[in-house]
């Protein structure tokens, strides 16, 4: 599913933030990538739905070379994923179902089909009923829930998730876990950079640490091996 | 580009500009008025160039013939003038014509003219129109030599002054209605840069969720096209307006103003107005987004 081959970045301030990384994943997959903040899991999480581009390397998604895509077909690489913030990053004008429907609608899916496969994606992550409501009338589990659903809602191979549970506290992010596994149960990819110990302890995947730009370790049912920050 | 597709865009962009409104009332309110100042200007320039055209077209040369040119030598002279390169009309006026216009111009005071007696001291004279009123000093010298010929005149200095200010006129009117256009694509994309930088953050999750840049474009586009157009239209009515009135200001006081008429030249006028609105308008938007589709 994903195979990165001596990945190195350096910035152009001149720090470096991964030092030849070879990573494989495969298919079905559930990995964690932790570390202390600064460490590189930032860069390696943009690497992946090319927001940025390695200084050296190659990076291959679903066996297509990341780095030899143009610029006009960098859009198909990220409908094949599903990427998940921190902050959410939903669209505060538009309602629950138009925040989903939304990733549907830029990618050019027919009416019918939006109109069918929303209603399902939010049935999954919990929020049928809130459907028409605003961002702004969620908590922050919720809002996190409605940014799941728009991530799944084109099927994609891999959901890439950048500290979704670093805003919600623990029996919140419990829940969003829960959703994430579920996902996973369907087959579907997924790669999280995240702080919470608790969660993978828990969860007991896959666990890749970085560390100044090194990976350090990569266990099958690993932990998460540092003392929580905050 | 399927039929869902462009209904989303239309959809997009109505909802961006009712969502903005007071962002899109704002920018269309710009767009008008630059295009006002842009529309008054080329008003102004079109018909300075139409006076200095109708002023060049009035400077005649006056061929005064000698006292005793008479019969056979009017009519030779008469064909000869004809002949020269350039010349379009030759008007004679008898020696009694001129003692009338000259009447006619001293009006109430008429009397003068009895200190002269029964003299008349008018010569025969021809006006010569010619083509292009640049060619006058050329052809003055071989107007000269016509046999019969006593002077040429033609207001030497007015006219090269008047070459000078249609010069100005002419070139002047149009650095300014060039640089009137460029300021008004820049404060149009300026404006159009703050409503997409307002939707920065929608840009970037669609980039996320796999829209092609044509996608994000269209409606941007479609938005300065829109808000080009209304800002067009807005100016047009309020620059037939002021002309109209202009022009009933002007046929009451000053009649023998060579102003244009309205029809076609509004007809023209907004219609350029409105054509390079639009395009000012896509040009705008398309210059704004270029920096936020990099993402």
């Amino acid at each position: 599913m994903l195979t990165m081959t001596g990945i190195s970045k350096t910035y152009q301030s001149g720090a470096t933030a991964l030092r030849n990384i070879d990573i494989h994943i495969k298919p079905g997959e559930f990995v964690f990538v932790v570390g202390p903040s600064g460490a590189g899991k930032s860069t390696f999480i943009k690497l992946l739905f090319r927001e940025i581009e390695p200084t050296t390397g190659k990076i291959f998604v679903d066996g297509v070379d990341v780095m030899s895509l143009k610029p006009n077909e960098i859009p198909y690489l990220r409908r094949q994923l599903g990427i998940i913030f921190q902050d959410y990053r939903l669209l505060n004008d538009r309602t629950v179902y138009e925040n989903v429907a939304f990733a549907m609608e830029v990618i050019e899916a027919p009416m019918e089909k939006i109109k069918k496969r929303v209603p399902e994606v939010l049935e999954l992550v919990g929020l049928r009923s809130r459907a028409d409501n605003y961002p702004g009338e969620l908590s922050g589990g919720e809002q996190q829930r409605v940014a799941i659903a728009r991530a799944i809602v084109n099927d994609p191979l891999l959901v890439i998730a950048d500290e979704p549970t670093g805003n919600l506290d623990p029996e919140t992010s419990m829940e969003i876990m829960k959703i994430f596994s579920h996902i996973n149960d369907n087959g579907t990819t997924i790669i999280m950079a995240t702080h919470d110990k608790t969660m993978v302890d828990f969860m007991q995947k896959r666990v890749i640490a970085i560390e100044d730009g090194y990976i350090v370790r990569d266990d099958l049912k690993g932990v998460y091996g540092y003392e929580p920050e905050h | 580009m399927s039929l869902n597709t462009k209904k989303y865009f239309i959809k997009e962009t109505y909802h961006s500009i009712k969502r903005n409104q007071l962002m899109s009332f704002a920018s269309i309110s710009t767009v008008a008025l630059s295009l006002l100042v842009l529309g008054l200007f080329l008003m102004m320039v079109i018909n300075a160039n139409n006076l200095a055209g109708y002023l060049e077209s009035q400077v005649q040369i006056t061929v005064y013939m000698e006292d005793s040119a008479k019969g056979n030598t009017l009519t030779s002279a008469e064909k000869a003038l004809k002949e020269m390169p350039g010349v379009v009309k030759v008007s004679s006026v008898t020696k009694s014509q001129a003692l009338e216009n000259f009447k006619k111009r001293l009006g109430d005071q008429k009397d003068l003219l009895e200190a002269l007696g029964t003299e008349n001291p008018f010569p025969y004279s021809f006006d010569v129109q010619v083509d292009n009123p640049q060619r006058i000093a050329q052809i003055v010298p071989g107007i000269e030599k016509i046999p019969g010929v006593e002077t040429a005149k033609f207001g030497r200095e007015v006219v090269e002054h008047m070459f000078q200010l249609t010069r100005i006129l002419r070139i002047g009117g149009l650095v300014l209605v060039i640089f009137l256009a460029v300021a008004t694509l820049f404060i149009i994309s300026n404006t159009i840069r703050i409503t997409v930088f307002a939707r920065r953050r929608e840009v970037s999750i669609m980039k996320y969720v796999g829209a092609t840049n044509w996608f994000i474009r269209w409606p941007f586009l479609l938005e300065g096209m829109f808000m080009g157009f209304t800002g067009a239209v807005i100016a047009s009515v309020f620059l037939v307006q002021i002309y109209l009135t202009l022009q009933n200001k002007i046929y009451t006081t000053l009649a023998f103003f060579p102003l244009l008429g309205s029809w076609p030249f509004l007809g023209y006028l907004t219609l350029f107005l409105i054509i390079s609105g639009t395009l000012i308008g896509a040009a705008g938007s398309s210059i704004s987004l270029r920096k936020f589709l990099d993402v």
